[in-house]
């Protein structure tokens, strides 16, 4: 949205910048070898829940497509709603390839039928010696920051900034510190 | 499925008429010029002294607003729901998070300021926050962000430069009459000439700002049903503040008046005031275009 749309008052919505989601698949490793840290096998994708019949059939649709893909990945999917009536998608597989694959065709499905704009964010799953720890990734920015939540709505930022540091290249990361939104109650 | 996506909170008539507030508060603004230019010195240094109040305004207004209504900053450990709210949309607007605030204040209503987006305060009454539900209060917030995003204040007050220059012309014309100035004998229009030019423009310019300030309030509605999705929160929001607005007494209502423009609510909702009068469009309008929204947004499945 540019200055110009700003100052005629025309607002306009993101489309997801999913390229870049896929540069998890191999900064995993680095974060699993170089500095020890565990995926816990599971990741999510959180969107705006639109109340219309079309919206539904898709995120209906999106689902099947899921499913009869997880027969033969097998990826384990499960949707849920949170406390703010944001849709997520839950996917749970061992082999970490699979899960941003999935992701990904979650995100397309969505872009593909006109709702790319409602995707909010990806979050990845990791543990650091029993600590939860995210990397949440801003769909509309295509950039990823890490997320250390330490209790209800406390979090440990010293840390996050640290895993920022020790990953640089190797992830887009977020750049604008407030833009780094907390998401709290991650179902996974 | 797409195709119809694209029609979602179209609203090309809005921009034009936008649009063309703009031009004619410009076109006025360059006729105030040329009078001013051709009427000589003296003028420069009331731009300057303008100028500068606009700058104060636009650094200081979010602190005055804050102080006038008596709101503070809240963290998010004090406002847990409201600061998890304002994230998401934040997110989803593609914004930075805006500083938030709550206000101890019975009268159910909202407000963004700052001029800019990284300097924004975004702020609620713990009225609004009790009377509505959390899909009504998203909405609310949303319209709000809008504002922040389409940088209302900052072109409000770019929009209100000349008036107030044309305001204090008036004002000096009025307390130190003809004298002012004191060259009258110059090749120019005689000061009586830019007075009556400057009452003119004001008048105008008043006008003219209060439409553009309605239609930025479309702007914020459109852009709250664009960021949420759901046209109809903000509708039934909106339905339920006006009833509210009405059963507050008029004392708290007075206390406030000064800042309707920032508001979502005007506190005066008088029917008999006429509409060319007000700083926000009349409910019935604003809930008008937001039920199209959601014809438009329901439309996809009908067409499927």
């Amino acid at each position: 949205m540019g200055l110009f749309d700003s100052i005629l008052g025309r607002t306009k919505l993101k489309q997801p910048a999913r390229d870049r989601l896929f540069a998890m698949s191999t900064a995993y490793i680095t974060l699993e070898t170089g500095m020890g840290l565990k995926h816990r096998n599971a990741a999510g994708i959180v969107f705006q829940s639109l109340p219309t019949t079309d919206f539904e059939s898709i995120v209906k649709e999106t689902d099947e497509l899921l499913r009869s893909a997880a027969a033969d990945t097998g990826t384990k999917v499960e949707t849920s709603k949170d406390a703010y009536e944001y849709q997520w998608v839950i996917l749970r597989d061992s082999d970490f390839e699979d899960l941003v694959v999935a992701l990904n065709v979650v995100s397309s499905n969505l872009e593909t039928a006109g709702y790319g704009d409602r995707i909010l964010c990806a979050v990845f799953a990791f543990e650091d010696g029993g600590k939860p720890i995210y990397f949440i990734y801003n769909f509309k920015r295509g950039a990823y920051y890490p997320f250390v939540p330490t209790g209800a709505k406390d979090q440990d930022v010293e840390h996050a900034l640290r895993l920022k540091a020790q990953l640089g290249g190797e992830l887009p990361m977020e750049e604008d510190l407030a833009r780094w939104f907390p998401l709290w109650e991650i179902p996974l | 499925m797409a195709r119809q996506r694209d029609k979602f909170g179209r609203d090309p008539g809005l921009q034009a008429r936008m649009l063309l507030t703009m031009f004619l508060l410009g076109a006025l603004y360059v006729v105030f010029i040329a009078v001013l230019l051709a009427a000589g010195a003296g003028i420069g240094i009331m731009v300057i002294a303008i100028g500068g109040l606009s700058l104060a305004q636009l650094f200081l207004s979010d602190k005055l607003a804050m102080r006038a209504m008596g709101a503070k900053i809240v963290t998010p450990e004090q406002a847990p729901g409201l600061h998890a709210m304002i994230e998401r949309l934040c997110i989803q607007a593609d914004l930075p998070k805006p500083k938030i605030a709550v206000a101890d204040n019975p009268m159910p209503n909202a407000f963004a300021m700052g001029r800019s987006q990284k300097n924004a305060v975004v702020c609620a009454t713990t009225g609004i926050m009790n009377i509505l539900e959390p899909h009504e209060l998203e909405g609310v917030m949303a319209h709000e962000l809008t504002h922040v995003k389409n940088r209302d204040v900052l072109v409000m007050t770019m929009a209100s430069f000349f008036a107030s220059v044309a305001a204090m012309i008036t004002q000096f014309g009025f307390f130190f009459g003809g004298g002012f100035g004191g060259n009258d004998d110059n090749d120019g229009p005689g000061f009586a000439v830019v007075l009556l030019v400057s009452f003119a423009v004001y008048v105008i310019s008043f006008f003219l700002m209060l439409a553009l300030s309605r239609y930025r309030e479309f702007g914020a509605d459109r852009g709250s049903a664009i960021i949420t999705g759901r046209p109809s929160a903000l509708s039934s929001a909106l339905m339920k503040l006006s009833g509210a607005m009405q059963r507050v007494p008029d004392q708290d209502l007075r206390q406030v008046s000064g800042m309707n423009a920032f508001f979502i609510i005007p506190t005066s909702v008088k029917k008999s005031a006429a509409t060319l009068f007000a700083t926000h469009p009349p409910m019935e309008a604003r809930i008008a275009r937001l039920q199209e929204y959601e014809r438009q947004l329901q439309g996809g499945a009908i067409a499927a």
